[in-house]
């Protein structure tokens, strides 16, 4: 009962939002921070509980059902905090935009749509669900107009393909075992032939790939990324595009069960090796893509795509370590993403607009907050020892490599260190290097952005030293699939073959650290200039032309560019250009003029005549 | 276990220092000069310690801390002659990870300085390591399947029983691939293109006098002690303190060689030499290691 | 090493790695570089002295002035004195920054170079061959051991009237003041 509680909230508080909203900014503010918070706080309650089953309404004879257990909650926890938190960084960004009440109330609508998502137990709910998600994630990115419009269409067309797979997929489920309740087709789909799995597998896997910007369906993610009002490019990137791979953990461990998806042979290799090598091109293309980019978001956008990578690869791996280090990964890198989507706010907030790498620079001093949170964000990203990341990404790695396959796991290792370069460029060309005359009086972030920057920060860090929080939910995720249970603690992963141990790792550092403050104090008290006092070989420093952003990797791209283009997005507006001719041409039958109408229904009398009469008449 | 957390870095601190003087004795005999007493780096450190330095803000102060702090970390977890006080905490690739410390801590440190000469330093410092980075991790993965573990000091145990991984039949091409790469590793010439001084003066150290420029050069001598202890830990297998020593000089001294004859590459230049050969070498390594048991 | 060096440097370690630690600042200012070259490379090896080159003003500690000096290379001058930490030694190394040298009657080049920034010592010779330079280098350890190469606590102390003078030559510079200025001698 609860649940349909949470979610009744869930959608009732978006609505009522919209109406506040008639009657007073203020009010409508503070009641989206409220249901979201109240959201978070309902769905964090739940924590340990699993229930099944909670019919909830009648759908032509079949009941709906809502249940919640460790993966659910652990999703719905997730997506609940991001919710909440970009709620409250919005409160300043959106401040003096216009339709801020349907902004809000789409804010929220996304956000109850995903919780309904992870909280459905049959699958007529959790399409109809996955639809509103779709289509106000539609609303909110084409929600600033001009350029956005085109992202969200491409968004769109690419969604309802993907929507119209699992619709496909949902009808020839229901002919074949007569329930759509999920645990029932996990009971009946044992029975099922190979060639059936398969099929519905690649069905759901074209839903979720796109969801989720496996490497051919990703067009779209790059330009909704960039182009939607960034606290929601926060949580699309980090919760929403990650519904993805609640869907694939859902079919692939809980549908179709772990024994036998492991043991489908797609041709010439396994389904999952497949998943797999698709997993590894995500990660390694889209990274250094990344490197190309000089709109923050766009860069930031294409990491999206790359990390994802990870997960899926982790996912489909599916070893008790593989499959932790692929949920722990979605975590960790939604909190990463979100942070520095957040960072890219502030930053966008304050310099009027502007996302461009290359006129950017220098705000380190102006803004500490938003630097720090993007300094922890990118290492998150990177993986850097005592950040979250780190843990998911060793896990993987680790994986990997004991059960021989190092292509794979080069794929990874590569990806990592094509994700420095590019999240580093990021960093200096924001933060570092010279500070633009037309910034010098640029004033700090406002609170409301600081505060989910702040939270998110210590987050990466908490959970980058005591891994076992995450990992500990993680675990009984993973042995409800079936999985031999992982050795976990609150500091890392014991195993025989390898262990992981964060606290020695912060120790060591922590001690090493405080070695090098103390010999740091022991030299000559250093003497503090400003950002001007630069070495320019006996020049004084021109200022706001002593800065080098453009071109960062200069050398680098001279040799990789011809090799980075994104073939899919050629091939995908090729068809959507063949596609347009083709219905062009079919326009054409509408002529416009009756005579040519008239003409039609001669011929189709004249064809029925001929039918009927089975061709004798000649 | 305390007594090996001291030792360790005082070691590697002492080598690392010995190597830095030994570096410029032997280049300068190349060069046909007497060259500077063995204790020379020494002197340097100790005379920038009593210098007085800028700083250009706290992140300049925070980013070489924490760059030498990672080097000082590695070093833990590196084992020399068996020594490695804090093996079994996620073994090599923690290693690969730990290793990113330095340069970032570095860069991040030069960033505040808003010197375009530190920022094209960064950039080619980055291009240098995702150049060598490519080998190198096939080579890591090479010997990590090889051997079928994480932990470096395992894969040290069992070349002992094995024999040098170097002359092994699955990995003979590694480590060829590993000497290929090591003076980019390194960084000396040909490589020294992120600290060129005549180019860039010195890069990202442009703005670092006095007791900065005194960690950098101490992050200097340990960034070469592990880049060499991790080649003999995992291809010269080993040894107890004075053979591994011993092996530790010869590599260093073949890289001293390499470097007093050799110009410097342009970047693209590095780039294209180590996707090249060493490159291509170490994949097909990992192959045979894959498929030779 | 005997024992009189070692009880030396435990009693005063600064000075004494000061002295052997002497990295110059390579900066071309005249005709007199051309000898500098030789020095640091194989046919003098200066290195065996401690003495390197290095490439910014913040890293060393030993300025040579090359040759002569122009009004604008002596903005450059000053800029890269500045910029060079504490304790920094400089050296005038042939005979046109005493005195002008060859330059005497230019209108463009600085006669008296002690009057800009404070010089330690100089280097007479035109040029000076490149043996000279270990004799002021030598010299040079002489002056730092008895504590009088103290041009750096001048250039401090003094700092209103080095300011003066060079604001005379090159007009109002851009940089603020590096030593706070009490009064601005008007």
């Amino acid at each position: 009962m609860t649940l349909k509680i949470l979610l009744l909230t869930a959608f009732g508080g978006a609505f009522v939002t919209y109406f506040l909203g008639k009657v007073s900014s203020k009010l409508r503010n503070y009641f989206a921070v409220f249901v979201s918070l109240t959201l978070f706080v309902a769905v964090a309650c739940l924590y340990g509980k699993s229930a099944e089953n909670f019919s909830y309404f009648k759908f032509f004879g079949n009941t709906l059902v809502l249940r919640v257990n460790s993966l659910s909650w652990f999703f719905a926890a997730a997506v609940s905090a991001f919710g909440a938190l970009s709620v409250i960084f919005s409160l300043d960004y959106m401040k003096g935009k216009e339709n801020l009440d349907f902004y809000y109330m789409m804010m929220l609508l996304v956000n109850a749509a995903m919780l309904g998502i992870v909280f459905a137990a049959d699958l007529v709910s959790f399409f109809v669900f996955w639809e509103i998600m779709s289509w106000s994630t539609f609303l909110l990115i084409s929600y600033s107009g001009k350029n956005a419009l085109p992202a969200g269409i491409k968004y769109i067309v690419m969604s309802l393909i993907g929507s119209m797979a699992m619709f496909f997929g949902i009808l020839s489920i229901y002919v074949n075992f007569h329930t759509l309740i999920i645990s029932e087709i996990a009971r009946g789909i044992v029975s099922a032939s190979s060639g059936y799995k398969i099929f519905i597998l690649v069905l759901f896997g074209v839903t979720f790939g796109i969801k989720s910007a496996v490497m051919p369906l990703h067009t779209w993610l790059p330009d909704a990324y960039t182009e939607s009002p960034t606290p929601f490019s926060a949580v699309l990137s980090g919760m929403l595009t990650r519904m993805g791979v609640y869907g694939f953990l859902l079919f692939f461990y809980v549908v179709a069960g772990a024994s036998f998806f492991f043991d489908i042979d797609a041709g010439i290799s396994k389904f999952n090796y497949i998943l797999c090598w698709l997993g590894a091109i995500t990660i390694v293309i889209p990274t250094f893509i990344a490197m190309l980019q000089n709109d923050a978001k766009k860069l930031l956008a294409w990491h999206g795509i790359g990390q994802g990578g990870y997960m899926i690869l982790g996912i489909a791996f599916g070893t008790s370590l593989g499959l932790a280090g692929g949920i722990l990964h979605t975590l960790n890198y939604s909190i990463c993403i979100v942070l520095l989507f957040m960072s890219v706010g502030a930053v966008e907030y304050r310099c009027g607009g502007v996302r461009d790498l290359n006129s950017l620079g220098g705000l380190i001093k102006k803004m500490p907050v938003a630097f720090a949170g993007a300094l922890l964000g990118i290492s998150g990203l990177i993986g850097l020892p005592l950040t979250n990341s780190f843990v998911s990404k060793w896990l993987i790695y680790k994986t990997l490599i004991l059960k021989s396959h190092p292509f794979l796991a080069f794929a990874a290792l590569i990806g990592t260190w094509g994700t420095i370069l590019s999240v580093y460029k990021f960093l200096h060309n924001n933060f570092l290097g010279e500070l633009p005359e037309k910034y010098e009086n640029i004033r700090k972030s406002p609170v409301s952005m600081q505060i989910p920057i702040i939270i998110l920060s210590s987050a990466i860090l908490l959970f980058g030293i005591l891994p076992g929080i995450p990992l500990k939910v993680i675990n009984t995720i993973i042995t409800s699939f079936g999985f031999n249970s992982l050795n976990v603690n609150l500091w890392g992963i014991a195993s025989e073959t390898g262990t992981l141990n964060t606290i020695n790792i912060f120790t060591a550092i922590l001690i090493a650290g405080s070695v090098i403050w103390m010999l740091f104090r022991v030299g000559k008290k250093s003497f503090p200039v400003t950002q001007d006092d630069n070495y320019a070989a006996g020049a004084y420093v021109p200022a706001g032309k002593y800065n080098y952003t453009a071109d960062f990797y200069a050398p680098l791209f001279k040799i990789v560019k011809p090799y980075l283009m994104d073939f899919a997005d050629k091939f995908f507006g090729w068809l959507c250009r063949v596609f347009t001719g083709f219905s062009e041409g079919v326009r054409k039958i509408y002529a416009g003029d009756v005579g040519y109408y008239v003409l039609y229904i001669l011929f189709f009398a004249a064809l029925l005549f001929f039918v009927q009469s089975g061709g004798k008449s000649w | 276990m305390v007594i090996k957390l001291i030792a360790l870095p005082l070691i590697a601190f002492v080598i690392g220092i010995f190597f830095l003087g030994l570096f410029r004795k032997i280049t300068a005999r190349i060069h046909r000069r007497y060259g500077p007493p063995l204790t020379q780096p020494v002197i340097d450190i100790i005379k920038l310690f009593y210098q007085k330095s800028v700083s250009h803000g706290r992140l300049f102060d925070f980013g070489i801390i924490v760059s030498l702090a990672g080097s000082l970390a590695v070093i833990l977890f590196l084992p020399f002659a068996g020594i490695c006080p804090l093996e079994s905490s996620g073994g090599l690739l923690v290693i690969a990870y730990l290793l990113l410390f330095a340069p970032l801590g570095i860069a991040l440190s030069g960033g505040e300085a808003a010197n375009p000469n530190i920022s094209i330093g960064i950039s080619r410092k980055l291009i240098l390591s995702l150049g060598y980075e490519v080998p190198l991790i096939l080579i890591l993965l090479a010997v990590m399947t090889h051997y079928k573990t994480i932990s470096i000091a395992q894969i040290v145990s069992m070349q002992q029983k094995t024999g040098w991984a170097v002359f092994s039949a699955p990995l003979f091409l590694s480590g060829i691939s590993y000497i290929l790469i090591l003076p980019a590793m390194l960084g000396v010439r040909p490589f020294d293109i992120a600290s060129a001084p005549q180019e860039i003066s010195s890069g990202v150290k442009v703005e670092y006098g006095g007791k900065f420029l005194a960690l950098a050069t101490i992050e200097h001598a340990f960034h070469l002690f592990i880049g060499i202890s991790l080649f003999v830990n995992l291809f010269l297998g080993g040894g107890n303190v004075f053979v591994f020593f011993l092996k530790m000089i010869f590599v260093f001294i073949a890289g001293v060689f390499v470097h007093s004859v050799f110009p410097r590459f342009r970047t693209e230049q590095a780039v294209k030499y180590l996707w090249g050969w060493p490159a291509l070498i170490a994949l097909l390594g990992l192959v045979l290691a894959v498929t030779v048991k | 090493m005997d024992r009189n060096k070692i009880s030396k440097w435990l009693k005063e370690p600064d000075k004494m790695s000061g002295k052997y630690s002497l990295w110059a600042l390579y900066f071309c200012t005249g005709c007199g570089i051309i000898e500098v070259p030789p020095v640091l490379t194989s046919r003098w090896d200066a290195e065996r002295f401690g003495v390197i080159p290095v490439a910014t003003p913040r890293q060393a500690n030993l300025f040579l002035i090359t040759g002569y000096v122009s009004v604008k290379t002596l903005r450059a001058i000053i800029r890269s004195y500045e910029q060079m930490p504490e304790p920094k030694y400089v050296v005038g190394f042939g005979s046109c920054p005493i005195n002008g040298g060859m330059y005497w009657d230019s209108y463009n080049t600085i006669k008296h170079l002690d009057k800009y920034i404070p010089v330690d010592g100089w280097i007479a010779g035109c040029p000076p061959r490149p043996e000279a330079i270990f004799v002021a280098v030598t010299h040079l350890w002489t002056l730092i051991d008895k504590g009088m190469a103290k041009g750096y606590v001048k250039y401090r102390e003094k700092y209103e009237l080095y300011r003066r003078n060079q604001e005379k030559v090159l007009g109002t510079l851009e940089w603020p003041p590096l030593f706070p200025i009490k009064d601005d001698g008007k």
